[in-house]
């Protein structure tokens, strides 16, 4: 246990110090996690909300087909982009393999299955009445769609946090296709593993404790927002 | 005017509603009147140009409602309001502006034209209260202003004053009056047939998704044995001699009108003799009297004032329903 507690402190001290190597990963974890969040979203909300919304032939196989992929294993993706980024492979000649933007990649691929199937439960479960309302005052397909989504926008957050946390959390994808080099593809999780894997408990513990005040801002900023919006006059359906 | 020309609309395998035709004709009021289950709603979501029907055409204002633009350019002009209506989240207020805003009224026009609304349907203390606050009757007027306010050409509404007591369900229905006076045409399901003629210029029954020739009361559905000519079938608890020459399943129908009321059984061609009690008296809303005699089931009779004075008939009162096995309508 005081080994334990011991690797704790030593860790905080580490933070305290500001040393610059757990910095430069930490800002390297968080510029992958968010911007494969926002892309997965860009590309999972929209494709989550027409699958949630709209009636055509495969539509349960498509959804079956996402919530599969939500258990897709990190490491086989990982493998698949690894592959596509070789030197031999269909991307290979853009020399991204080992680099953080191939990282990135291969968060979004898990990410996008992770956005697109929240997005598509969260509007299956809003009321019916709401895009007949939209419809009957007149409202185009844009504002219809606009006027779902602000009834579902808590559901829709939560997905979004979900899959932040899924790429912010991930390490089996980003060991492969980034390599873990020191000061250029080393992110929050890798270090974890590698700083385990060398004995240096005390490294570990200070990434692992702030890889926990990450997920735990994340989470109290989605309160937040939810708290305001729950006990707010919010606007109505389509907004002004 | 908003007319439908040889509708179909099929769930799954199941036909839902089956009209030939039917027409709004501006400054009208047409009633739709069936049991639970009759299509009522789904024709409305079809006139609403909601839903698109799996077979015929709708037809506003001359030109057919075919696709997506279609239904977009019609339901600017046409608006329906649900049985159980929806509000978005926010204020009274801002649900009304909402709707104006998608149909781009200016602001300053706004806030005039939702203030008018909720004033002429008695809900201005509303204006700021937030819409998940509101009693069911509360919500079903807000929605009825949010309608109102568009001023739009068609409005269609599903059972407007079903969470409305007496008085403000009549004063619901004056102010759709007045709609009409300005040249609206409108068209409303309602459980409650007194204000279906009341407030109505035409009424059409549905039943199974069909428009029935007759009114919905007094309707059983019945399985004729095989034979011709006479014979008993059973009606609910009723035993009812009719005359058809068809056989198996099908809706009879006793029209309130077709049915003699007296204070003893008489000696008559009529096959049929029920007694009963009264149950209930109102005026029919078209100069004469609407009882409803439990004979078992209820069946609904018009008569005049006079009969009824003469009769000496209240609540309680035994009485005795005579109709003519000709005049049962097999259908």
């Amino acid at each position: 246990m005081d080994f334990f507690t011991d690797g704790l402190r030593r860790g905080a001290q580490l933070i305290l110090s500001g040393d610059p190597e757990v910095f430069g990963i930490t800002w390297l974890s968080l510029r992958v996690a968010l911007l494969s969040t926002i892309v997965a979203c860009l590309v999972g909300v929209p494709l989550g909300f027409a699958v949630g919304t709209t009636r055509f032939w495969g539509r349960r196989a498509a959804l079956t087909t996402l919530n599969t992929l939500l258990a897709f294993p990190t490491v086989v993706v990982g493998l698949v982009v690894w592959g596509l980024f070789a030197r031999r492979g269909l991307f290979g000649g853009l020399g991204l393999l080992y680099t953080w933007v191939v990282i990135v990649v291969a968060e979004v691929v898990l990410a996008v299955p992770i956005a697109a199937a929240l997005t598509a439960a969260a509007v299956q479960g809003v009321d019916p009445r709401v895009r007949r309302t939209a419809l009957t005052l007149g409202a185009g397909t844009w504002r219809t769609h606009w006027a779902v989504a602000k009834e579902a926008r808590f559901a829709l957050l939560s997905g979004v946090v979900v899959a932040f946390g899924r790429v912010l959390a991930e390490v089996g994808a980003a060991m492969i296709v980034g390599g873990n080099i020191r000061f250029q593809t080393r992110t929050l999780t890798t270090a974890v593993a590698l700083a385990t894997s060398q004995g240096d408990f005390a490294l570990a513990m200070a990434l692992g404790l702030i890889l926990l005040a990450l997920a735990l801002t994340v989470n109290v900023l989605l309160q937040l927002v939810q708290g305001r919006g729950g006990a707010g006059e919010g606007g109505g359906g389509g907004g002004a | 005017m908003l007319s439908l020309d040889h509708i179909e609309q099929v769930y799954g395998r199941r036909r839902v509603l089956a009209i030939d035709a039917l027409a709004l004709e501006p400054g009208s009021v047409t009633a739709l009147v069936g049991p639970n289950g009759a299509g009522k709603s789904t024709l409305l979501r079809l006139l609403a140009c909601v839903e698109a029907p799996t077979r015929g055409t709708v037809i506003l204002n001359g030109r057919p409602v075919r696709d997506r633009a279609d239904r977009r350019w019609a339901r600017r002009r046409v608006t329906l309001v649900e049985q159980r209506p929806f509000l978005f989240r926010g204020s009274v207020r801002r649900n009304l502006s909402y709707a104006l805003s998608l149909h781009q009224v200016p602001r300053a026009q706004a806030a005039a034209r939702v203030a008018r609304a909720l004033d002429r349907l008695g809900i201005t203390a509303l204006l700021d209260r937030p819409a998940r606050a509101l009693s069911e009757g509360e919500v079903q007027k807000v929605a009825i202003a949010r309608a109102l306010v568009l001023e739009p050409e068609i409005i269609l509404l599903d059972e407007p004053a079903s969470a409305a007591d007496q008085t403000s369900a009549a004063a619901l229905y004056r102010v759709l009056d007045e709609e009409r006076a300005r040249g609206a045409a409108l068209c409303f399901a309602s459980h409650q047939l007194e204000d279906a003629y009341r407030w109505s210029d035409r009424l059409l029954a549905l039943t199974d998704g069909r428009t029935s020739p007759v009114t919905p009361e007094n309707l059983f559905r019945v399985v004729i044995p095989p034979g011709g000519g006479t014979r008993v079938v059973r009606a609910g608890p009723l035993a009812l001699t009719l005359h058809t020459d068809r056989t198996g399943p099908a809706i009879v129908a006793l029209s309130p009108d077709d049915i003699v009321v007296s204070a003893e059984p008489l000696h008559s061609s009529a096959r049929n003799t029920f007694p009963g009690r009264v149950r209930r008296i109102s005026d029919d809303g078209r100069g004469g009297v609407t009882l409803v005699v439990d004979v078992g089931a209820d069946l609904t009779v018009r008569i005049t004032h006079a009969a009824l004075a003469e009769l000496g008939l209240t609540i309680g009162s035994t009485a005795v329903l005579s109709i003519k096995s000709m005049a049962v309508r097999v259908f």
